[in-house]
């Protein structure tokens, strides 16, 4: 038997290209190179690497998403005049010579264009449909199955709206609910968990209790419990996860204060007399800001599933909020009639999660490459 | 060991106190409560859409008896400390109250529900780790081979994805495309009907599914933890030590390293009791599996608060307890473990 131990991936050969220098960005202020050394570790490995990217292109897109899905026109021409219909107030129909008041319908307006032949043009965005707009075609229930011609890609819902415009502007909020739950989430950890490491004593032990009580409570059950007799609306739904969320962070970073605590740097920042601001500050803080990095892609993944779980089972943001879990639910109940609703939805959440855990795998493995010896 | 158990078994009463004060707290948010009544003097105050929006999430609102009901058994007219105990009194003797929906007593309803989600929960445990620790060791064993690369990309997968999104994908794929499977129920509607065999056929065949959607989650969870620790050990130098010393390499690992790499399963080991008592709503509501789950969130929707509250009781203090059995387990294959002094390795 052979017990040869070896290295496992990322021993630091990815990073060993060149020496340890740190790189100049401005005279006088320098990256650290702990820093730099993390970032190309991240880099090294590829498939936590390539999500980070495809994440963050989606994300920008999706910022955008007014102007790639959207029932409104990019830009109008009419009579010699160009308008802008994506941002700002509705155009009544009758700025462009219809016979109506109430907001233009695009598409409509591109057809009698093209059949008019007078020089007027709509530019519609790719997908020309907005999250909110039945589009029903008289004489047929929805949904409606997936149709290049229609421009619904990925068909419709059972009220008609377009699967994919829901999707892109679910997967928005989805994101942006879950980064508010993390800055809140982490916070307060942050604060209260320093606070418990740091001091400990009675203040550590009280939260210490009041933590594990919280833990003791199924979570998602009680947010429905609140949720049921509150209606709630973005920023309510992220005041009740938060206040049933905070705990983790907290708990994690009690432990890494905990340790840092009693290291001899910080032992020496207190002999040469920093005070507790400045101990906790410039000296703990930094170094357990790895803890802090590599969690936050599972807590976005948290975030996520939460949101989603409570839309599916109807207690989380009210209709008609565009969210996966709604679709997820609908999908459910058109699980034979129409198959592409809970597919698409399914897939796109099962993706999205799938490369936030890569990215989480990864920024892990950068701060805290474990190098495991084993037998071959 | 025993002072251990003692002191461990006194903490229980301040975390059990704490936790009842916190459900306490909760069960003023039922309709008739200060809470609610707060909030919907709000909502009247604030906007009038959310107020409509009120009736149509939910079921029925309740009746002028109902509501009675609540308040007699929550004591909404008593000062807040004797109403604490007088709750906590009848807790105790499993008075949960009374179903608005059943009108029988919460307790009974409750406890019908439970041997489906038994059920459930036992195949989990059993499946989980009779699969994940052999495979986890082998994983370990065998690192960076390709068996190891190919299990670890569908692990990973079973991780990211959310069990009810799993659930949903398999119900779509096999059993309303393929039809292999029913779409949901815990047996068939013609199950009394059945021979022993066609029984046990027909709740396999409901059973499979919700199973794989069950195990999914926690199985990767657990075949990533034990290959870790079991890797870790025998990285660490008993191990080689035990192996230089010339040591059957087996012996190595299952008489050295095996015990200690369980350490971090048994910290989760109590946890499984509220996993098998009580199941995941999503998965109940999603096979439509008429457990303690799917009861759960049916009573919300009906608005059937005294079970609600009966559950949410019933369900801390299941937390409460698998916490209690965790310890005693990690205590149990880890002889290290000493109370009060485990700070630097928490």
């Amino acid at each position: 038997m052979k017990t040869a131990t070896t290295d496992s991936r990322l021993a630091d050969s990815a990073s060993g290209r060149s020496p340890q220098r740190p790189s100049r960005l401005r005279e006088g202020f320098t990256i650290n190179p702990q820093t730099v050394k993390q970032w190309r570790r991240f880099r090294s490995i590829k498939r936590g690497y390539y999500s980070a990217v495809a994440l963050v292109v989606a994300l920008i897109l999706s910022a955008g998403a007014e102007l790639l899905v959207n029932g409104r026109a990019l830009i109008v021409s009419y009579d010699g005049e160009l308008y802008f219909p994506t941002y700002g107030d509705i155009i009544p129909g009758n700025t462009f010579g219809r016979d109506y008041e109430y907001e233009t319908d695009y598409r409509d307006l591109k057809a009698l264009f093209k059949e008019q032949d007078r020089g007027n043009w709509v530019l519609m965005p790719p997908v020309p449909y907005g999250p909110l707009e039945n589009d029903l075609i008289p004489g047929y229930f929805p949904p409606y199955a997936p149709s290049f011609e229609s421009g619904h890609y990925l068909g419709t819902d059972q009220t008609g709206r377009d699967v994919l415009a829901r999707l892109i502007y679910g997967f928005r909020i989805a994101f942006a609910f879950a980064f508010l739950l993390l800055l809140c989430n982490y916070l307060i950890g942050i604060a209260v968990g320093c606070a418990m490491g740091f001091w400990g004593g009675v203040f550590d032990l009280l939260f210490q209790r009041v933590i594990e009580i919280w833990n003791m409570v199924p979570s998602l059950y009680v947010i429905m419990i609140v949720t049921s007799i509150v209606i709630p609306n973005f920023w309510t739904l992220a005041v009740v996860m938060v206040i049933f969320g905070w705990t983790q962070m907290t708990w994690n970073m009690r432990t890494s204060t905990y340790k840092e605590k009693t290291r001899e740097y910080v032992l020496a920042a207190r002999a040469l007399g920093a005070s507790n601001t400045r101990q906790i500050g410039s000296h703990v803080i930094p170094n357990t800001i790895s803890v802090i990095v590599s969690f936050i892609p599972f807590s976005i993944a948290g975030g996520i599933f939460l949101l989603t779980a409570l839309d599916y089972l109807g207690f989380g943001l009210p209709p008609p909020t565009p969210s996966w879990g709604e679709l997820l639910a609908q999908g459910q109940n058109h699980i034979v009639t129409a198959p592409w609703i809970i597919l698409s939805v399914g897939i796109s959440i099962s993706i999205v999660l799938i490369m936030v855990n890569y990215i989480g795998e990864a920024v892990r493995e950068a701060f805290d490459p474990k190098k495991h010896a084993y037998y071959q | 060991m025993t002072s251990y158990f003692i002191r461990r078994f006194l903490l229980i009463v301040p975390t059990f106190i704490g936790v009842t004060i916190l459900v306490f707290t909760l069960t003023r948010l039922v309709p008739g409560g200060p809470i609610e009544r707060m909030m919907s003097e709000a909502r009247l105050a604030g906007d009038e859409t959310a107020a409509s929006s009120y009736d149509s999430q939910g079921g029925s609102t309740l009746s002028d008896a109902q509501l009675e009901d609540l308040k007699a058994y929550y004591g909404f007219d008593k000062p807040v400390v004797v109403s604490y105990f007088e709750w906590l009194g009848k807790v105790l003797v499993l008075d949960l109250g009374r179903s608005t929906r059943y009108s029988d007593p919460v307790w009974d309803t409750i406890t019908d529900r439970l041997p489906v989600s038994i059920f459930y929960g036992i195949w989990t445990l059993i499946l989980t780790y009779g699969v994940c620790i052999p495979l986890g060791m082998y994983k370990a064993i065998r690192h960076k081979t390709a068996f190891d690369n190919v299990t670890s990309a569908v692990i990973f997968a079973g991780y990211a994805i959310p069990s009810y999104v799993v659930a949903l994908l398999l119900l779509t794929i096999f059993a309303a495309n393929l039809e292999w499977f029913p779409l949901g129920g815990f047996v068939g509607p013609d199950f009394d009907e059945l021979s022993l065999i066609g029984k046990a056929g027909d709740l396999f065949i409901h059973a499979v599914l919700p199973l794989i959607a069950y195990t999914a989650g926690s199985f990767a969870f657990s075949t990533i933890l034990m290959k870790n620790s079991l890797m870790d050990n025998l990285a660490a130098e008993y191990v080689r030590t035990a192996v230089a010393k010339g040591m059957d390499f087996k012996r190595a690992i299952f008489g050295h390293a095996f015990r200690n790499s369980l350490i971090p399963l048994a910290t989760g080991f109590g946890n499984n009791i509220s996993l098998i008592l009580t199941g995941s709503f999503l998965i109940e509501k999603i096979f439509n599996i008429d457990g303690f789950g799917l009861l759960g969130f049916e009573s919300l929707v009906e608005r059937d608060y005294p079970v609600v509250m009966g559950i949410l009781v019933l369900s801390s203090l299941l937390f409460l307890i698998g916490n209690i059995l965790s310890d005693i387990c990690v205590a149990l294959v880890d002889p290290r473990v000493k109370f009060g002094s485990g700070e630097t390795s928490q």
